[in-house]
């Protein structure tokens, strides 16, 4: 029995969708964790956050200065900027740009 | 050595792979092998796939990314996570309903991987490929045989222990490293073999077949939703765990969210090439379940070239797939009750695993007893631990708190703020219309009457339980972090 076209279209779907996405994710996971043993091999500590994400942080922190978690946040937000003003190198992408604008709460 | 002596420094994963495999070896288990592929070809082949690739990004991905990162969060099991969130007293009690759910779960589980493991023993022997050999009375011989099943389900418990006994690092993450490489392997062999035998392509039509109509009937997108959630162990405490043993720089979104559930989701699709083009080539009727796996299968080996040896990589993968989740869910309860009492890791891998063992005993003794259990707590059960953790998370901790201090920390790809609404109002209504539809499916069952029960019990055992527990317990820290306002 020849397979229609449908059929081969959805099978070849299928083991993209997943086979495809999973292998993407191990492998990039994979990657990243060489990355981060690489730059800790070179230096005690590393960034925690993206630009992006850092950036989040420090917006939750000023909306909510009284949340019982507003502590952690700060120390977790003052780690981060303390390692990417400090360090050399960084698992993200920081700018020049971005660095400078880095400030501690 | 004290009993009692200080506990030392909380295991950690040896490599990203070891974590990367414990949650795929404790998501993967018997339904992704005998289970998936006759509900993907019974619900519309490629329809089923859509909806089914659907709720898996909607539900299961950002699920699971919320509960490894509570895990992550609160570096402790689910009591000890649920006390960090909630604060000290009776409302931790949710935490012990996950709990009790995960040690009724393995209760009837273990008997299940025994059944593995004895078919895979008699694949070993070549027992299937012999002559004279038939699938339906050997089948029927061994359910019929209460001594051998408890026998099995005491292998099952006293390997588990020995393993859990060696810690995480030098037991669990050494055998999952192995076991789930190997369970691949063992599919993408059996796979190719079938997908060469003439008359392996209806295999493939009945299951990749697209037949649109299925996607708008509500019974594909319920199966599908039923695979989502309960394939991926979303809410059971697993991922919960596994993410509390994560280390310092480790990302939570990528790994715990996105590779495990289309990974483990994607060992279920190698199954359905593994499976039906076989079934398929020598014209057995599909089935799902123990007809599938026991009957239909084991009916194919001795019709195929290498037969035997297919049988020996299916039953080994089989059981590498029951046998590595059994040493997950039990995990779960090792890491909590270990945490909540003075007993060392040996002592309490001995408490849990006996008393899971005992548990057992009915179910090993009665298919009747594990068919019924498998059904009240996959229906109801399961879903109020899944209730439970994507509960706490969504409204006490608050998603939008989870998000910016721990899953977007060290994270390998960046999760916007579409994530809050899908932890906070998505998935407890899904798991509330889940149980819901099962009640009113079964209305005046006595599975229906148990599950109510579970549903009612659970939860007050859970809240008198800690509620004494906690009232005894000094009560000068964990205060909590409740009041999560996105």
């Amino acid at each position: 029995m020849a397979l229609s076209a449908e059929v081969l279209g959805m099978l070849a779907f299928t083991l993209l969708a997943f086979w495809g996405v999973s292998l993407w994710a191990l492998t990039r996971t994979l990657r990243q964790e060489s990355r981060k043993v690489d730059i800790l091999t070179h230096q005690d500590r590393m960034d925690t956050y993206s630009p992006e994400a850092l950036a989040e942080l420090r917006e939750w922190i000023e909306d909510h200065p009284n949340d019982p978690l507003a502590d952690r946040a700060r120390s977790q937000y003052n780690e981060c900027v303390d390692v990417v003003t400090q360090t050399d190198r960084h698992f993200y992408d920081w700018s020049d740009a971005d660095i400078n604008r880095l400030e501690r709460l | 050595m004290s009993d009692t002596s200080p506990k030392t420094a909380r295991d950690e994963w040896g490599t990203r792979f070891g974590f990367l495999m414990a949650m795929i070896g404790g998501m993967v288990g018997a339904g992704n092998i005998w289970r998936f592929p006759y509900v993907m070809g019974d619900n519309g082949g490629g329809a089923f796939v859509l909806a089914f690739l659907t709720l898996l990004f909607l539900l299961a991905v950002p699920g699971l990314m919320a509960e490894v990162a509570l895990g992550r969060y609160t570096n402790k099991g689910v009591i000890g996570a649920f006390r960090d969130v909630v604060g000290r007293g009776g409302m931790v009690g949710f935490g012990v309903v996950v709990l009790l759910v995960n040690i009724a779960l393995m209760s009837y589980y273990s008997p299940l991987i025994g059944w593995t493991l004895y078919y895979a023993v008699h694949s070993l022997l070549f027992t299937f490929t012999a002559p004279g050999f038939e699938a339906q009375a050997f089948m029927d011989s061994f359910f019929a045989n209460p001594a051998l099943m408890i026998a099995l389900h005491t292998v099952v418990m006293g390997s588990i222990a020995a393993i859990l006994a060696l810690g995480i690092r030098r037991g669990v993450e050494r055998i999952v490293v192995y076991a789930v490489p190997a369970l691949v392997i063992s599919l993408v062999i059996m796979a190719i073999r079938g997908l060469t035998l003439p008359g392996a392509s209806e295999g493939i039509a009945f299951t990749f077949g697209v037949q649109w109509e299925y996607l708008v009937a509500s019974e594909t997108w319920i199966a599908a939703l039923g695979q989502a959630l309960f394939s991926t162990g979303l809410g059971w405490g697993i991922a919960l765990t596994v993410g509390s043993y994560l280390r310092e720089y480790d990302d939570v979104p990528l790994g715990g969210g996105v590779f495990t559930a289309i990974g483990e989701s994607s060992i279920a699709i190698l199954a359905t090439l593994a499976i039906f083009p076989v079934v398929f080539a020598v014209g057995v009727e599909p089935d799902a379940g123990t007809g599938l796996a026991f009957v239909s299968l084991v009916q194919v080996f001795p019709e195929i070239p290498l037969g035997g040896l297919v049988a020996i990589l299916f039953f080994a993968g089989f059981f590498l797939a029951t046998f590595t989740s059994g040493l997950l869910i039990t995990e779960v309860s090792v890491t909590t009750v270990s945490e909540e009492t003075r007993l060392s890791r040996t002592q309490t891998v001995l408490a849990v695993c006996g008393g899971i063992w005992l548990l057992g005993l009915p179910s090993a003794y009665s298919t009747e007893v594990l068919d019924f259990l498998d059904f009240v707590f996959g229906n109801w059960g399961l879903p109020l631990a899944t209730l439970a953790i994507i509960g706490v998370i969504g409204w006490v901790l608050g998603p939008e708190r989870l998000r910016v201090l721990t899953v977007n920390r060290n994270a390998g790809i960046h999760i916007g703020t579409w994530w809050n609404p899908l932890i906070k109002y998505v998935i407890p209504t899904v798991m509330l219309f889940i149980m819901a539809y099962f009640a009113w499916e079964n209305f005046r069952e006595p599975e229906m009457i148990a599950g109510m029960l579970v549903l009612v019990l659970f939860p007050l055992i859970g809240y008198a339980i800690m509620s004494l527990v906690e009232g005894r317990r000094d009560t000068t820290d964990t205060a909590g972090v409740t009041g999560g306002d996105d």
